[in-house]
């Protein structure tokens, strides 16, 4: 089975065997194997790579997927080839189509920072979250003008809620 | 003496559950408050007795004085356990037990009121002849007169809200110039804050360590010290990691230590559990800082090395019974590290991170103490702070108990939402800690989240495992009667495939 993976920035493309509870994996020319089991306590595996011991928890975050190793979580994205030619070719057309901002964590809105029809620059502060007592700034990527506002101030919202909506400036 | 039966305890989190713990030991019902969405924490369960007290905000539960007393009245409690945060330090509330006729487990209300004013306890402290950062003795009221003081304290120096605390309200100066500027700002902004703009001028160390001093104080009078804690690995003034002895004293420092510190005591008539805290200037002269009228949150550290239980110490303090161990305290055996367990993402500036726990494993073994507010499928409300729990461990000597810690932070599995298990990782590893060359700008100086990124090894790891759930993925897909097959990323991607071939 083939994939590409992304990890830390860097793109491979890896073909996998596995066969009662042993792994092989190609990439980059060179031969990875390891035992492995999943834990019956969610989406964990116990690998054995050369004799050495690793716990790994991989989870579904979104389109991504999260790796937990060694107390560190951090994305990883594995795709079929086909859906990676997807991609780019979807890439290679998009054009930009406004971006959302969305709330990084559940939390309570204490300040929206601009209205509807308001235009905004890249690196603009547009809304402040606060979630245990810390507050944490939300900026535009792209920047345009607001289209709609979602929410209001002082709303709690969940972890990836909209919160406000940025179309592209017209030329 | 008034023998204490039913405690209430106005908090939450790992410091409700490990009252909780001692009044099991002693016999004594614990009574719990929650906020609506408590309703399910770890110290609801593990109370005998659990009562509403109004929504998430704090300010409307947990900080709700009227509510909270209201309900210790209703259910006979004879006694409240302020925990540290809320209402530990807060007169009003202790004064108000008191005419409630229910034991406020803590300092008198004139003590917390006294020594809540940093200018009132360091007069006390001045007063009590222990030594003093250099500034000034009462508050400048005019530019000019603070510029006066400046010229004797010299540069660099700090202006501090009278009112202030907890990082808040301070100003390094650098020179004369910036004087004005930073007199008005932070006059201003300790009025905005504390509603009170009386602010101090104190000489600046650069690269201070913290230290504080243990007090146990009884009706009689009896002060006794239980040794220090070092507490400088901070984070913008939020302690992580504690570890007593300090490794920053000698034998006759720390008598002199002790003893400074019982004098601040003695002077304000102190009673019941407070920490006296100093700082220490590169040379390792110590200066008073301020007292914290209450349990700290590492207090479990001095535990370890002594073998008492504080929280106990303080009830029988309530209750008017002398310290349990007389006039002498038990001298401390070997050292003790605590770890702050907080829910922030060492990689993302520390960000708060709340959620659901997933999966929770607590380390074990030898010399290990978990006080943790939390278990699996728990989920990290919004409306507190981020600390999850301590990993508390004892050893011989620093180093064993540092190789401990490392030891036990490996075991440590939390899963579901970031934690800083990761940060301490390193901190215990880093060469400059092993040294115990600590201060409090050692984050600053020395933290960069790029060393927590996963190495080479690792990347080799999540690479296996990444490619393993993404078969298993694929698998279930072509399971026959698998009933969310629709919804796989792979016939996602078929699907989208044909579309733009078609338009092609």
């Amino acid at each position: 089975m083939r994939f590409w993976v992304t990890l830390e920035g860097r793109e491979a493309e890896v073909e996998l065997h596995a066969e009662a509870g042993r792994l092989w994996l190609d990439v980059e020319g060179r031969r990875l194997e390891a035992d492995f089991r999943r834990l019956p306590d969610g989406e964990v595996y116990s690998l054995l790579v050369n004799g050495r011991s690793h716990e790994v928890r991989v989870s579904p975050a979104g389109e991504h997927l999260e790796v937990t190793y060694g107390g560190v979580t951090f994305p990883v994205e594995a795709r079929h080839p086909l859906e990676k030619a997807l991609q780019a070719v979807q890439r290679a057309r998009g054009k930009p189509a406004g971006e959302t901002i969305v709330a990084p964590m559940p939390g309570l809105v204490v300040a929206l920072r601009v209205r509807p029809g308001e235009t905004v620059r890249p690196g603009q502060a547009v809304a402040v979250v606060e979630a245990m007592k810390m507050q944490n700034e939300l900026v535009a990527r792209e920047g345009g003008v607001v289209s709609d506002v979602l929410v209001e101030e002082r709303a709690t919202v969940a972890a990836g809620q909209p919160l406000l909506k940025i179309r592209p400036e017209q030329p | 003496m008034r023998p204490i039966r039913r405690v209430l305890i106005a908090n939450r989190g790992e410091i409700a559950v490990r009252v909780i713990r001692t009044l099991r030991e002693l016999d004594i019902t614990s009574i719990a408050v929650f906020s609506e969405p408590d309703r399910v924490a770890y110290h609801v369960i593990m109370a005998d007795e659990a009562y509403p007290i109004g929504p998430g905000p704090s300010r409307e539960s947990y900080l709700n004085l009227e509510r909270v007393l209201a309900t210790a009245v209703r259910v006979g409690a004879d006694a409240i356990h302020p925990g540290y945060g809320f209402f530990a330090e807060n007169a009003a509330f202790a004064q108000a037990c008191e005419d409630a006729g229910i034991t406020f487990i803590g300092p008198r209300p004139a003590t917390l009121a006294g020594l809540g004013d940093k200018l009132a306890a360091r007069a006390a402290a001045r007063a009590a002849g222990v030594p003093m950062v250099p500034g000034s003795v009462t508050p400048p009221a005019t530019l000019d007169q603070a510029r006066d003081v400046a010229k004797q304290v010299g540069y660099p120096l700090m202006l501090k809200a009278a009112a202030g605390g907890g990082g808040k309200g301070m100003r390094v100066v650098r020179d004369d110039a910036g004087l004005e500027s930073a007199w008005s700002l932070t006059r201003g902004e300790s009025l905005a804050a504390f509603g009170d703009d009386r602010v101090y001028i104190e000489r600046f160390i650069e690269r201070p360590r913290h230290v504080e001093a243990q007090i146990l104080a009884d009706a009689s009078g009896r002060v006794a010290c239980l040794g220090e804690r070092e507490c400088s690995v901070q984070r913008r003034h939020q302690k992580l990691l504690e570890e007593t002895p300090s490794p920053a004293f000698d034998d006759a420092t720390r008598a002199r230590f002790a003893e400074a510190a019982v004098r601040v005591a003695k002077q304000v008539g102190y009673l019941n559990a407070g920490t006296v805290e100093f700082i220490l200037d590169e040379s390792g002269a110590f200066y008073f800082l301020e007292v914290n009228t209450r349990l700290q949150v590492e207090h479990p550290v001095t535990e370890m090395v002594t073998g008492l239980d504080l929280v106990a110490e303080q009830v029988r303090i309530a209750e008017g019974a002398p310290l349990s161990f007389g006039d002498t305290p038990p001298a401390p055996r070997g050292w003790a590290m605590e770890a702050r367990i907080v829910a922030e993402d060492p990689l993302a500036g520390f960000m708060p991170s709340v959620g659901r726990i997933e999966r929770v494993r607590f380390p074990q073994g030898p010399g290990v103490r978990n006080d943790a507010g939390f278990y699996r499928g728990y989920e990290v409300p919004i409306f507190y702070d981020s600390l999850l729990g301590k990993l508390v461990v004892h050893g011989p000597d620093r180093e064993q108990a540092r190789r401990r810690l490392a030891r036990a932070l490996r075991e440590f599995v939390i899963e579901g939402v970031h934690t800083n298990l990761s940060f301490h990782r390193w901190l215990v590893a880093h060469p400059e800690f092993v040294a115990g060359n600590l201060s409090t700008r050692f984050i600053e100086e020395h933290f960069d989240p790029t060393l927590l990124g996963p190495d080479a090894a690792a990347a080799e790891v999540a690479l296996l495992a990444a490619a393993l759930h993404a078969r298993e993925d694929r698998l279930r897909v072509a399971l026959p009667g698998s009933g969310d097959g629709a919804r796989s990323p792979w016939r996602w991607a078929e699907r989208r495939r044909r579309a733009p071939q078609g338009k092609r």
